[in-house]
């Protein structure tokens, strides 16, 4: 019944022309690109709490001294549902102009037309100084869609008060050792929600497994059922029932709440969730700066063998100018600041890492992000089709892991789970 | 000459004044009275479900929505449908799911309206407002507010349970296995819907003459006797219509299911054909295709609807 959705899209668009075309003078975004840029609005859309005031600020204000009487709105958005609501957005008469997206969402809009290719701006937003996985990411058949906007990967937290003085594992083996060997009734070893798909892939990398490769035929196929998809899915099953009281079904959503509660031992989460950890605990989003947050530390996974890290999901972000942004040249401006060595430089002083390589010297130098910087060294991505973001709406693979949290069959589970991700990405 | 010839035609003419008098303001008037929301009906309406039937026929994807023509592909969508077993998993699913909370509403809200004839002024106003309360909050903070009540962590309900049982139920999670799930979505509709019923109810027994009551009381007629012989029949139309009623709302069920698949449980397990419709036109951008679904969604609606629009018109011939 949704559907009922365009005809209301319809009537609201037809209502906004009626506005203008009524000789509204100070109409802006409804003006051609090519018709004057005075007083015309931007809106930036933001997802997520990431991106920090400072930088915020900075893009506001250098937007607006940059082009007098133009001004820049920033548009705060939530990661749930934000598929859903960017294909609403981005074709409606009512678009945003500049979109910050998820590194592994941008093939779904970047093949159906929704952003506005940057092959022109390439240069000015960085070229080959840009993150080159990102840049794959924002690519569609040749053209440059969605730039990097920042990267991450997860670390794995702990506080000194509640490991005392136990030796830090070496080995993903030793990992999910240490975890099982400290968990009690009310104490996790690891808080590993049965949702948390992203944490989950490390251990299917480790052992050899593979999300989804193209065959030799051309069409895709998908390897949790593979030998070492099974091996590292009942590593994470292993630590799921047996390391872990997080929910069976809950997600990775506000994960400083049970670390902050003293709740569990390693806490293996996107790195810039120090600073929720960290936050005063009367914040609006209390943390717990004055409990566990005092003695916070981090190490990256630790791989299969010892002294290496384990690969991770390279968590991130891109950022796009829409197709039916009414004023894409003023819009690509707003971007040219995403991407700009200052802009960049306040994301990496935030324990982000930049968009562009020559920044990374600016990221400060706590083990925070250092341990960061050593697990993005080793990130890998989701399989490169623009159906990719059908699994990720399907939510399979999170259906397939709390099956498995609530300890069914691996094999089965795996089978059954590599079936669906090949009829959604070859059908 | 010829215009002096002329004059007279016009009173000749008799078929004008005819003509005038089909348009009488008497015959406008009706018309006059029903075009605004005939004019909202077409609009909100009228021309979606037109479109849907469009976008049923043809291959559309996100692309198609920013302006790249679409493909006729004649009933290929509906073929797809009908030959995807998740179709009918989720329609069979969306059927039971209907049946329980339709029983379940009308029962619970027979007893509440029973419970409010028998009820004294102030207590009944008391219920009165509480219901009406449960009616006007708005179905996704409802859902919010349910959810944290059934929250596996910090819930209400596992910290009573564990209190009450004195075994731990904490860490329990209420959504993860589907019939629970629906235990709790079930709930929650049940809970929404049974102001609506019970005051409609209550408003229909209060008219069921006092003096029936009375003497079928006289004859020997116990509570339940009076209750199925006398009362039933007379509101037996009022339940025919608040049938019909729930099962078109519960079965195009949304916002509830909808929310709770957020908070836990497995998608692939709890899904409804209104979920169903979104989750492949709007999250997977297929809206061709979920534009088949929701058109033989909508003729199974009509269907019920056809047997409700019956029964008003025999009651209040038009």
């Amino acid at each position: 019944m949704k559907i009922l959705r365009f005809g209301a899209v319809g009537l609201a668009a037809a209502l906004v022309l009626t506005a203008c075309s009524a000789g509204d003078d100070a109409a802006d975004g409804s003006n051609d690109a090519s018709g004057g840029t005075d007083g015309a609005q931007i809106r930036v859309w933001l997802v997520g709490t990431d991106t920090p005031d400072e930088a915020r600020e900075y893009l506001t204000t250098t937007f607006e001294e940059e082009n007098p009487g133009s001004t820049l709105t920033i548009e705060e958005q939530s990661w749930t549902g934000l598929v859903d609501k960017l294909t609403t957005a981005l074709s409606s008469s009512d678009s945003p102009d500049v979109v910050e997206v998820g590194n592994t969402q941008a093939a779904t809009f970047t093949s159906a037309g929704y952003f506005a290719p940057l092959d022109d701006i390439a240069e000015d937003l960085g070229g080959d100084d840009l993150l080159p996985g990102f840049v794959k990411a924002g690519t569609w058949e040749d053209t440059f869609y969605a730039a990097p906007y920042y990267a991450g990967s997860r670390i794995v937290f702990y506080s000194d008060q509640i490991l005392g003085g136990a030796a830090l594992p070496t080995t993903l083996e030793e990992y999910v050792e240490a975890a099982k060997s400290v968990r009690t009734a009310d104490h996790s070893g690891v808080w590993f929600p049965g949702q948390d798909w992203y944490n989950a892939l490390p251990f299917v990398w480790e052992n050899g497994g593979f999300i989804a490769e193209p065959g030799d035929d051309g069409a895709w196929e998908a390897g949790f059922s593979s030998p070492g998809g099974i091996k590292g899915l009942k590593q994470v099953q292993d630590l799921m029932v047996n390391a872990s009281n997080a929910p069976k079904d809950g997600d990775e959503a506000e994960l400083q709440v049970p670390f902050c509660a003293g709740q569990t031992t390693f806490l293996s989460a996107p790195n810039w969730i120090r600073w929720s950890i960290q936050a005063p605990a009367d914040a609006e989003a209390p943390g717990c700066a004055d409990t566990f947050g005092a003695d916070l530390h981090a190490f990256p996974l630790p791989g299969a063998t010892a002294g290496e890290t384990a690969k991770v999901f390279a968590g991130g972000s891109n950022v796009a100018v829409a197709t039916k942004s009414a004023n894409v040249d003023l819009a690509k401006k707003a971007l040219t600041i995403l991407l700009s060595d200052d802009y960049q430089t306040i994301l990496a002083e935030n324990s982000m890492i930049p968009a562009k390589k020559s920044l990374v010297s600016a990221l400060p130098d706590d083990e925070f992000t250092l341990a960061s910087a050593a697990a993005a060294a080793n990130a890998e991505l989701t399989p490169a089709t623009p159906k990719w973001g059908d699994v990720e709406a399907q939510k399979v693979i999170q259906d397939a892991l709390v099956q498995i949290a609530q300890g069914g069959d691996v094999e089965t589970i795996a089978t059954e789970l590599d079936a669906q991700i090949e009829s959604i990405l070859n059908g | 000459m010829s215009s002096t010839m002329l004059r007279p035609a016009p009173p000749g003419a008799a078929p004008p004044p005819r003509a005038t008098r089909a348009i009488t303001p008497t015959r406008l008037l009706p018309w006059a009275l029903l075009a605004p929301s005939l004019a909202v009906l077409v609009v909100i309406t009228g021309y979606p479900l037109v479109r849907m039937l469009w976008l049923s026929v043809h291959e559309y994807e996100r692309a198609q929505l920013l302006g790249v023509p679409a493909q006729f592909v004649g009933l290929d969508n509906y073929v797809a449908t009908l030959t995807d077993e998740r179709f009918w998993a989720v329609t069979a699913r969306s059927f039971a799911f209907m049946l329980v909370c339709v029983v379940a509403t009308i029962t619970a809200g027979t007893l509440v309206a029973l419970l409010l004839m028998k009820l004294g002024r102030a207590m009944r106003l008391v219920l009165s407002v509480a219901l009406l309360l449960a009616w006007a909050m708005p179905p996704l903070a409802a859902m919010l507010v349910w959810g944290w009540i059934f929250d596996t962590q910090y819930g209400v309900v596992n910290h009573l349970l564990t209190a009450v049982t004195g075994e731990s139920w904490m860490g329990h999670s209420w959504l993860i296995s589907p019939l629970s799930f629906f235990a709790v979505a079930a709930l929650v509709i049940v809970w929404g819907a049974i102001p609506f019923v019970a005051f409609t109810l209550y408003a229909g027994f209060t008219q069921v003459p006092g003096e029936v009551l009375e003497a079928a009381q006289l004859d020997g007629a116990n509570a339940r006797q009076r209750f199925f012989d006398v009362q039933v029949p007379y509101v037996r139309t009022i339940y025919v219509v608040l049938i019909v009623l729930s099962m078109i709302w519960d079965l195009k069920v949304f916002t509830q299911i909808f929310v709770l698949q957020g908070i836990g449980g497995v998608k692939s397990e709890t899904s409804t054909l209104g979920v169903y419709i979104y989750e492949m036109g709007m999250a997977q951008g297929h809206y061709g295709a979920a534009s088949a679904i929701a058109v033989i969604f909508t003729v199974l609606m009509l269907a019920i609807s056809a047997y409700y629009v019956r029964v008003t018109v025999k009651e209040e011939p038009l």
